[in-house]
């Protein structure tokens, strides 16, 4: 089994000092963010610029320049609701280290990204979902199926599609999160490779009891097969619930200093 | 619905350790996939074994290399002469202060001379008590600065000082031993990385048995740390393996025991050199990317082997 795959999900142009570095195209606290994330484990990061209507390809090299040239090509996830600008990102991405993910598409309006990835043979990350989130599994499995036709009929590998269950905000629809769990496994059973933004299942949840929902939903998940996750890796328990997991399910060998390497 | 071929991919790669200097220098590991299964030709070494005790080496030694056993310089010309082995092993067992308690000064003359007399590459090993062994290849490693030499090897209780005199302060080699268990084997690695010996600088003897004796844990051990580094790409796995047969497969009953006592087993040379060869065998097919021997014709057959399956 392969070693669980974090996207590091902190380059967000939802955070006030990351906008305002997009718009003076002013390095420093995007390279200070990364940094961050690279030292406490992300294997990749996602490069959210927003809907970025205006000046969206320009802004996506620079930012996939920026952050490849400073850390070695390090492998990223392009995230905007502009295709243009995707497209764009990854016309100056350099894939030594690993192939560009588009972030996202779904079997709604955003199937076409699934269309971009193929066409520039990058992975995507699929939502399973259409209009808001899926009522059931069987809608989740629907979609997922039409989401890996499309890819399939495009040529793409069904490894380089990562399937979104949309994780569900626990305080309102607690009884939903284990069917994202069976969907999880389920998918898994497909042989297919999932992904997912954990932070979700907290929301409005007070600052303390956060991360504890986080990380027993992360292991519950990890065991359904769970390959991947969009997550801030620089929290610290997170992280190590990840290792953990990555060694009972014999991902990585154990060492004693294995969280310091 | 056409047949599609599967191919195991590993995203790992081996690291490259060369030891030795100028034209003489070996490269150790680099491979991308599993030993053998690959098309990339990479072989592992065969090294031949000495030592400054032959006490208990058996009798064909003396028939061997005569008067030489007793000069370790002469003694480790004739072997690499009759093994034609890449590298060459210099065991300083005499060190041992259970045993002959030889002095450090004596112990590092004898691996000065030895490598004044060969023109491969060179592994020193010690006597292994850590204590005292990590004065000895400290003081190895110092004199033999800038031969590029293999301190074989560091063990948890004094991978510090062999550490930093050998992989930092005098540029030599550093193997991480490991007794067959592969927690330790990682651990140690990320222990010396830790402390600033730089990976390609180290090698690691994750521990062997002679064939039958327990031999299929070595093997476990072998695959599981390969295809950590190779299909995990966990980097501190990635650490060429070297492993020495020679003490194991010399010292069962197989090889043990006089014909007198055993003369339905045969020839007693010939049964020592068949646990050597079995042994070595499984280790290089089971992942060892340099191997140690005693006998020349196990050197030999392992090369022959080696160059065999690879072409």
């Amino acid at each position: 089994m392969s070693k669980f795959m974090v996207i590091g999900e902190r380059i967000h142009c939802i955070s006030p000092a990351i906008r305002q570095a997009f718009a003076d195209r002013n390095p420093a606290p995007i390279l200070l963010r990364a940094k961050e994330q690279l030292d406490a484990g992300a294997d990749y990061l996602d490069l959210n610029i927003g809907p970025a209507e205006r000046g969206g390809e320009d802004l996506m090299q620079w930012g996939v320049k920026l952050l490849q040239e400073n850390f070695d090509n390090v492998p990223l996830a392009l995230d905007t609701a502009n295709m243009k600008a995707i497209e764009a990102g990854i016309k100056v991405y350099n894939r030594s280290k690993g192939k560009p993910i588009v972030n996202s598409a779904d079997a709604g309006d955003r199937i076409e990204y699934v269309d971009l990835a193929a066409a520039n043979d990058a992975m995507v990350i699929a939502l399973c979902s259409k209009e808001g989130v899926p009522a059931d599994n069987d809608e989740r499995i629907t979609y997922c199926s039409e989401l890996l036709e499309r890819g399939m009929e495009r040529g793409m590998d069904p490894l380089d599609l990562l399937f979104d269950p949309l994780f569900i905000v626990i305080k309102g629809m607690q009884d939903k999160i284990v069917d994202v769990l069976e969907a999880i496994q389920m998918i898994t059973d497909m042989g297919l490779l999932t992904t997912g933004g954990l932070s979700n299942v907290s929301n409005g949840a007070p600052k303390h009891i956060r991360p504890l929902l986080d990380c027993a939903t992360l292991a519950m998940a990890m065991q359904c097969g769970f390959s991947s996750a969009i997550v801030n890796p620089c929290d610290k328990r997170l992280r190590e619930t990840i290792v953990a997991c990555d060694i009972i399910k014999n991902n990585i060998l154990y060492a004693d200093s294995v969280l310091e390497f | 619905m056409p047949y599609k071929k599967t191919e195991l991919k590993f995203s790992g790669k081996t690291n490259v350790c060369e030891i030795g200097v100028g034209d003489a220098a070996i490269s150790i590991g680099g491979e991308k996939t599993l030993l053998f299964l690959g098309d990339e030709g990479f072989k592992p070494a065969v090294g031949i074994a000495i030592t400054d005790s032959t006490e208990d080496w058996s009798d064909c030694f003396t028939t061997i290399y005569g008067a030489d056993l007793k000069n370790p310089a002469a003694f480790a010309k004739a072997a690499v002469a009759k093994s034609g082995a890449d590298f060459l092993l210099l065991n300083l067992a005499s060190a041992d202060p259970n045993g002959a308690d030889n002095s450090v000064a004596n112990c590092v003359a004898t691996a000065v001379a030895v490598e004044a007399a060969i023109s491969i590459p060179l592994v020193i090993e010690g006597c292994k008590n850590a204590e005292k062994d990590a004065k000895l290849l400290e003081e190895v490693a110092k004199a033999l600065e800038g031969k590029n030499v293999v301190l074989f090897s560091a063990v948890e209780d004094n991978y510090k000082t062999i550490g930093a005199a050998g992989g930092m302060a005098y540029g030599q080699k550093v193997c991480a031993e490991s007794a067959v268990d592969i927690n330790l084997a990682k651990q140690l690695n990320i222990l010396l990385t830790q402390l600033g010996v730089k990976s390609k600088d180290i090698l690691m003897d994750v521990g062997s048995a002679a064939a039958g004796y327990g031999f299929e844990y070595v093997a476990s051990t072998m695959d599981r740390i390969r295809l950590a580094g190779l299909g995990q790409n966990d980097e501190s796995l990635q650490i060429p393996i070297m492993t020495n047969v020679s003490n194991d497969s010399w010292g069962v009953k197989e090889a043990v025991a006089p014909v007198e006592d055993a003369p339905e087993w045969g020839d007693q040379e010939a049964r020592g050199i068949g646990m050597e060869i079995s042994t070595a065998a499984a280790c290089v097919v089971g992942g060892s990317n340099a191997i140690i021997v005693r006998h020349p014709e196990s050197a030999k057959t392992i090369k022959s082997l080696i160059a065999g399956l690879i072409g």
